[in-house]
């Protein structure tokens, strides 16, 4: 009884200390993140973050499309891969500067997306899912195709692409070009955003919620599909030129299967149809993938248990446990870690008899939910 | 022809797995290529282990069906516990599904290490030995699982339409909810139709690697699974007919573009994928897709 008043208590003061606007909260996300190259981290933990940030804008763009359109996309690569090598073969034909390939990219990235579009958008649910998936397979076979290996670089790609900050030391470089990313991924966040809570949004979600019944009111369901295909499309090819110019090389393994199964990953981690879903689940992702399991696991073992030489299997058991723990964690938590501290959130503001905030998109998601526990 | 006739029987067998859970269950199983892997390693795992037989062909044939038994448990295990707590959320599913992929390509990898092992018959076998049918040499395992294919089918057509199983589960496939009224325990059944779909992957996977690909490899699960997926919907998804028919349909064209782009070895992966494209824009429910019923 006695903890059940302190917990009374605690989640009255609770809900009265976590009641920030979203929009401060996101101000302070904004701020904790702009202090990490100040944190003294070395280049080579920059270059994780650096990465979560590109992961963020890939997984915010496909997040576009399933979370808020209810297209199911499995083959988000391909807009990936076409940033990537449009603004490599731009450079490499045209030798413009990086500043000028990458919004030419993005147009093209979008204009590809429309295209893609017009035969994915004939199919729906799975088939939606497998057809897309085909696409980034045959570009990347086609890429391999004798005939235009000398154009694509084959299987190498195409190497030597100039860096963002090339004229910089390296430690500085890299925080400029996590800035650079950082400004990146908030400019798309906040364009995916109101795009989101736009009227455009709200017909992306009557889409996601029922086809037919949009179609019945007068929705030219076709035509907001292609844009979410559009606007997905830019945000995808945005994080691969920007991928492409960090590693400096654009090749076939940005068309890989993994690279499309990532944002999806990286997004159920976080939360579907969410805007700090992506983000929280591609931070999730570089740290336990890029640093527990990479950089400091090896460490704990070096220093606390002499192993000097990691047995030769522990790069394929990376992975696996990487794998195993997503997996756990999409069942323990399907709707996405940054969800459920929000719905505990909600919760908080349940108990004081406020109304709810803000468009719930996915209630009919947690009513099928609970229909099935049922 | 006659070498895209057997691999559209083989493709075919590979796609029925993939579209009977859809049929059932509405799951796409992107683990699906991986059972094929995983079939291929047990084989070469069973065919070391002898089973005390002296009849080398007699132990490969045991290992062949202890490997199939032995994919189909797993599989039906990890469906019960990773992907039954997430069924009917389709996004979930699919996370699931790639990830128990990469868990069972790390595990072969962890296991048998990155190289290829040699999957054939064992040495002296009569299956090693061709024969020449209208002037085309062909070998005995080709005709073999070609003839082991049409029998499966054959027989999984019947097991579908005639058995009190293979009625519940087309009694599912149509209405879940009514199925369950009427005294089918859907659980097992969707269990049990993963058993089936598992065991024709990994069947499917000794076959085609016994008779055409010779290797097996960790990675081997993304085109099958590229493979299966384009049959599938070449056919219609949850259409058993017209698996077999999608199956045949890309092999042939398969094979004619082997011929006709001589230098191209690296496209011939692409044309699956290119001929799905160019039906979903002519039919967009495939050849002979319904709505969600399987037919027949």
């Amino acid at each position: 009884m006695v903890i059940g008043h302190l917990r009374r208590a605690y989640s009255s003061f609770a809900a009265h200390v976590f009641d920030i606007p979203p929009r401060l909260m996101a101000f302070l996300f904004l701020m904790i993140l702009l202090l990490v190259p100040a944190t003294g981290l070395g280049p080579y933990y920059l270059s994780i973050v650096i990465y979560a940030n590109v992961v963020a804008i890939l997984a915010a763009s496909w997040d576009l499309l399933v979370g808020r359109t209810g297209q199911i996309s499995l083959g988000h690569a391909i807009f990936f891969g076409i940033g990537g090598y449009s603004s490599a073969l731009l450079f490499k034909y045209y030798a413009l500067p990086i500043w000028v390939t990458i919004p030419i990219a993005v147009v093209i990235g979008s204009l590809a997306a429309l295209l893609l579009g017009f035969p994915c958008l004939r199919v729906k649910g799975p088939y939606l899912a497998l057809v897309t998936m085909a696409f980034p397979l045959i570009i990347s076979s086609a890429v391999n195709w004798s005939p235009v290996v000398d154009i694509s670089g084959g299987e190498f790609g195409i190497r030597g692409l100039p860096g963002f900050f090339p004229f910089l030391p390296i430690l500085q470089q890299r925080a400029a070009e996590y800035y650079l990313t950082l400004v990146l991924l908030f400019v798309s966040s906040v364009l995916i955003y109101k795009t989101a809570n736009s009227k455009t949004g709200i017909v992306f979600m009557s889409i996601l919620d029922d086809e037919l019944a949009s179609k019945a009111c007068g929705i030219n369901v076709t035509r907001y599909k292609l844009l979410s295909f559009m606007i997905s499309g830019l945000f995808g090819t945005l994080a691969g030129c920007v991928q492409a110019h960090l590693l400096k090389v654009a090749n076939p393994p940005m068309f890989e299967l993994t690279i499309s199964f990532l944002p999806i990953i990286v997004t159920f981690l976080g939360g579907i149809g969410t805007i700090y879903g992506p983000i929280v689940g591609a931070y999730i992702y570089a740290i336990l993938d890029r640093y527990v399991l990479t950089d400091l696991l090896p460490r704990i073992l070096r220093d606390n248990f002499q192993v000097m030489f990691l047995p030769s299997g522990y790069n394929f058991a990376k992975l696996l446990v990487f794998t195993l723990i997503v997996l756990i964690l999409v069942i323990k938590w399907p709707r996405g870690v940054s969800r459920f501290t929000t719905d505990k959130l909600e919760d908080l503001e349940e108990a004081r008899d406020l109304d709810e905030r803000g468009p719930r998109i996915w209630k009919r998601y947690k009513k099928r939910k609970s229909s099935t526990a049922t | 022809m006659i070498y895209g006739a057997i691999s559209g029987g083989l493709y075919a067998l590979l796609a029925l797995g993939f579209t009977l859970i859809y049929g059932v269950s509405g799951l796409v199983n992107l683990a699906h290529g991986s059972f094929y892997m995983l079939g291929t390693y047990m084989f070469v795992f069973f065919g070391t282990f002898g089973f005390f037989v002296p009849d080398p062909m007699l132990a490969s044939i045991l290992a062949l069906i202890v490997a199939v038994i032995v994919v189909g448990a797993v599989a039906s295990i990890t469906y019960r516990l990773t992907i039954h707590p997430v069924i009917g959320d389709e996004v979930a599913v699919l996370v699931v599904t790639v990830c128990l992929a990469i868990i069972f390509q790390q595990l072969m990898l962890l296991w048998f290490g990155a190289s290829f092992p040699r999957v054939s018959w064992p040495a002296g076998s009569v299956l090693l030995e061709s024969t020449s049918i209208m002037g085309v040499t062909l070998e005995y395992s080709r005709i073999f699982a070609f003839v082991f294919s049409l029998v499966l089918f054959a027989s999984l057509l019947v097991f579908v339409t005639k058995t009190k199983i293979g009625k519940a589960m087309r009694a599912v496939s149509q209405d879940r909810e009514v199925a369950m009224l009427m005294g089918i325990n859907t659980e097992r059944l969707y269990m049990l139709t993963m058993f089936l779909s598992a065991v024709l992957a990994a069947l499917a996977g000794i076959l085609i690697t016994t008779s055409i690909e010779k290797f097996a490899g960790p990675w081997l699960w993304l085109q099958p699974l590229a493979l299966s997926f384009s049959i599938v919907i070449l056919g219609g998804l949850g259409s058993i007919k017209g698996s077999l028919l999608g199956g045949f349909i890309i092999a042939f064209a398969e094979k004619t573009v082997e011929i006709m782009v001589p230098e191209g070895g690296g496209i011939v992966g692409v044309v699956p994928l290119a001929v799905i494209i160019v039906v979903l824009i002519v039919r967009p429910k495939g050849l002979f897709g319904k709505r969600v019923e399987m037919e027949e």
